[in-house]
């Protein structure tokens, strides 16, 4: 290392006091200029932080958005060079510190958790996908979009506006969210079998017939004509929608 | 060569449009790489149509911490796959203790740092196999200086053997905030290194404080400096006009371009004449 640990010291300084507002000795600086330095770096953040999370931002009082924009930039040393994947950290930090926000608006992590699949699936590189568009949707293997995730929220942040969500909502809701070839990130509301099936899917391509099978295997049910009516029903759609991608003939 | 820094903001118009006729384009990698879906299909569409040039912003080359090897693979990844026509990035740094802090910090004007820096961009031209630009930055306040800032930075192009990317609205800025004289500062750089020209609009926030803000049109005597530094060197140099905020009807920005163009072909006619 070539530098001095005093130029380190100053360089170091310089970076705490934009994360922190705490100013360390620094010869020769500007003291009312450097302030530009901490307002710039904190917008760059919270203008991210609020374009990848506008439903939270709005959701929490003004204060308090701030205060954790502050405290997540100050405690939280940022990994990735690309700004617009650093959301996915403040997300991470708040659920790896168990953080108390996280309890006072227990809608909070789905609505996070939410708001930032929207943006990684829109954002993820492509995944090739070896299918066909012709097939047969009841006797064809089907394959699945492998730009998607299925996720599990307390509560229905995918079906209604956060601020109207109460206790009362609490439940066990599922949702699959995929990419379509537009580039569209769409989410669909799911019951646990569903997405059970849409497990399944992901693990290799299975015709309609060879899912049934084995979701009755497992869960030890036959399923009547209105379940397997409506599991179709499902597969027909996600198949519109592009959850689905196409179909596998051989 | 007068090419424009895109941005998602007017993707579209841009694609489908024709309010604007760059020559080329800028992107900063960290913004283009490792992405997929809607954003990389525009992306191809207008990489058919223009060359790329690349900017960085996250390669922390003044940084006290130890170069993102890994970073570097991919940037050097990205230029091959976009063909870039160059790799340009800035003398400060954004990355200090182990975090990005996603914007420029000015790194102290002191010949340790002139080390350091130099001995980084020397490796990051070694693992991408080119040189590479590098940038004078506006900074705001000095930090804890020993060297004048042209001896900083006319020391580390020397050091390192790498090109300049001339930002003269940065100069003009530096020479108000810091209160000397632009033009002459210009005339202190090794014009031979200067690879690209960046123009670009900032903000007076205060009797004593410009912003770089890269929000407004460029102002006279910003063309004026630009002209100058025209004068100054012997060959074409492509130049890109900076717009990154306050976004305007895509013809304003085609005005700048052109007001751009019609000084540096002045200046070549001038240079003609005095020629012949
Ligand atoms: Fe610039």
């Amino acid at each position: 290392m070539l530098l001095t640990d005093t130029t380190q010291q100053y360089q170091s300084n310089l970076a705490c006091y934009c994360r922190t507002g705490n100013l360390a000795a620094i010869p020769g600086i500007h003291r009312e200029n450097i302030r530009e330095y901490r307002r710039l770096v904190y917008n760059v953040v919270e203008d991210m932080l609020r374009s990848a999370y506008p439903l939270a931002a709005d959701f929490l009082p003004g204060e308090e958005w701030e205060a954790l924009v502050n405290e997540f930039f100050s405690r939280h040393a940022c990994q990735s060079p690309q700004v617009w994947y650093m959301p996915k950290e403040f997300y991470e930090y708040l659920a790896e510190n168990n953080h108390p926000v996280l309890a006072a608006y227990p809608v909070l992590p789905d609505l996070l958790l939410f708001e930032w699949t929207e943006t990684e699936l829109f954002m993820m590189e492509d995944k090739p996908v070896d299918c066909s568009p012709s097939g047969d949707l009841l006797f064809s293997k089907l394959v699945l979009n492998p730009e998607h995730l299925l996720l599990a929220f307390d509560f229905p942040v995918h079906r209604k506006n956060a601020g109207q969500i109460s206790d009362r909502d609490r439940g066990a809701y599922y949702a699959a969210s995929h990419r379509n070839t537009a580039g569209e990130v769409i989410f669909t509301d799911c019951s646990p079998g569903l997405v059970r099936i849409l497990e399944y899917l992901a693990e290799k391509p299975q015709s309609v017939r060879a899912l049934f099978d084995r979701f009755e295997q497992e869960y030890q049910v036959l399923l009547n004509e209105d379940q397997q009516e409506h599991m179709i029903h499902f597969l027909q759609n996600a198949l519109q929608q592009q959850l689905i991608s196409g179909f596998k003939n051989y | 060569m007068i090419g424009i820094g895109y941005r998602k903001d007017f993707a579209e118009t841009f694609l489908t449009g024709t309010a604007l006729n760059p020559a080329f384009i800028e992107v900063a990698p960290e913004n283009w790489m490792g992405i997929g879906g809607y954003w990389k299909k525009q992306f191809a569409k207008v990489l058919e149509r223009y060359p790329l040039f690349t900017h960085g912003l996250s390669l922390s080359i003044g940084s006290p911490d130890k170069l993102d090897f890994d970073f570097l693979r991919k940037v050097k990844a990205f230029l091959k796959e976009t063909n870039a026509v160059l790799y340009s990035e800035h003398l400060s740094y954004a990355k200090c203790d182990n975090a990005h802090l996603y914007d420029l910090l000015p790194i102290p004007f002191t010949q340790d740092a002139v080390n350091h820096v130099s001995e980084r961009i020397r490796t990051v031209q070694d693992l991408l196999e080119q040189k590479i630009a590098i940038e004078i930055v506006s900074y705001y306040t000095p930090v804890a200086p020993e060297l004048s800032e042209i001896q900083f930075i006319n020391s580390i192009l020397e050091e390192a053997d790498c090109e300049l990317l001339l930002d003269v609205n940065n100069v003009y800025v530096n020479g108000f905030n810091h209160h000397y004289d632009a033009a002459a500062f210009i005339e202190q750089l090794p014009m031979e290194r200067v690879r690209y020209i960046h123009m670009a609009g900032h903000e007076k926030v205060s009797d004593t404080l410009i912003l770089d803000t890269h929000g407004e049109a460029i102002i006279d005597p910003v063309y004026e400096l630009f002209a100058h530094t025209l004068r100054l060197l012997d060959r074409d140099v492509p130049v890109l006009l900076e717009r990154d905020f306050n976004i305007p009807e895509l013809v304003e920005l085609q005005a700048e371009m052109d007001r751009l163009n019609s000084i540096k072909e002045s200046i070549r006619k001038e240079k003609e004449y005095a020629f012949n």
